[in-house]
């Protein structure tokens, strides 16, 4: 599952992960849409691209 | 002291701050850190859990979803003449879910309705078939240097007002600068045959465009007395309620310095 918080600044991103996952594998490009969701910072934004949900 | 709004939404603000010194500002960014109170939760009382997730970890993930916070309502537990908690110092978040399913921070059930999650689709746990959590998760007010579960912000930073200056007599007009400039912050100007600024709130000071420029022509320094100041809350305070609340905790903090015997 993926952490709450972004473990570096603290920003809540585990409520972007399903958008992300979702719009990702629509075809979006991933660069747009984490800039679309407002995660601007590049401590937060690999913690979404470098989840991988395993249960 | 001069303050402008630059920009500001929900959760973010970036001010421009002028006519004070770096301590003043620096002690205003860990104030705004660390010591403003926020609600999170501190207490789980664990009733049943079938899933796959051990319950202090489950406990972790409930104490980092941000709240919102009315500080007007709830009294600080160090404050409050209760044992341990009561309804004036706390606020129960009830949980009750059947799998299968996947278990979100909209799925808790506040007893204040002004004091709930601030985004509903925080996964807590997933729940297979049949399977049951039951839980009452106790939220109190605490400040960031307990735990960082109660810091309200995530970015609380400042920087030195940038000043590009370009001596024309020594400006060679290569336009190297501009074309070096990740931020895209200098100009060249075809028609005046000079380089512009375009935007100095957008420099970072890395002085790349210093570096390559061969006659010096070209110096970035900071302001010591003016600064961009930025706030990213979470959600539980919007922004101007934590400078607000920092400025009179600094001021509470000052008078006890003042009025020290
Ligand atoms: S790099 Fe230096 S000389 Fe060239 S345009 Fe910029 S300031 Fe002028
Ligand atoms: S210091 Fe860096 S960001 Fe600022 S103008 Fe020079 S190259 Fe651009
Ligand atoms: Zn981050
Ligand atoms: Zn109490």
């Amino acid at each position: 599952m993926i952490p709450i918080r972004c473990l570096s600044c603290g920003k809540v991103v585990s409520g972007y992960y399903e958008e992300y996952k979702k719009r990702t594998e629509d075809g979006e490009n991933p660069k747009d849409v984490l800039d679309d969701l407002g995660l601007n910072k590049y401590c937060c934004r690999r913690m979404i691209i470098a989840h991988v949900e395993v249960w | 002291m001069n303050i402008d709004i630059k920009t500001k939404d929900e959760q973010n603000i970036i001010l421009i701050i002028e006519g004070v010194d770096v301590p003043f500002i620096n002690a205003l960014r860990r104030i705004c850190m660390v010591e403003i109170p926020t609600m999170a939760v501190e207490n789980v009382e664990i009733y049943k859990n079938d899933s796959r997730i051990f319950d202090e970890v489950l406990s972790h993930r409930l104490g980092l979803i941000p709240l919102k916070t009315d500080l007007d309502s709830i009294t600080l537990r160090e404050e409050c003449d209760c044992e341990d908690h009561c309804t004036s110092c706390s606020v129960s978040l009830l949980l009750k879910e059947t799998g299968p399913k996947v278990v979100y921070s909209g799925d808790l059930t506040s007893q204040d309705s002004k004091i709930v999650p601030v985004h509903d689709r925080i996964p807590l746990l997933k729940l297979r078939d049949g399977e049951e959590v039951e839980l009452e998760a106790i939220a109190q007010l605490g400040i960031g240097l307990e735990h960082a579960k109660w810091q309200p912000t995530t970015t609380s930073a400042y920087m030195y007002y940038p000043v590009i200056t370009i001596d024309s007599e020594k400006c060679e007009v290569c336009a190297k600068c501009a074309d070096e400039c990740p931020r895209g912050v200098l100009q060249f100007d075809e028609k005046e045959n000079k380089i512009i600024v375009l935007d100095p709130e957008q420099c970072t000071m890395c002085k790349t465009c210093s570096k390559d420029c061969e006659p010096s022509a070209i110096t970035v320094e900071g302001r010591e007395d003016k600064f961009i100041f930025k706030i990213e809350t979470d959600g539980s305070l919007s922004p101007e309620e934590v400078i607000t609340t920092a400025c009179d905790i600094l001021a509470q903090k000052s008078d006890k310095i003042l009025t020290f015997k």
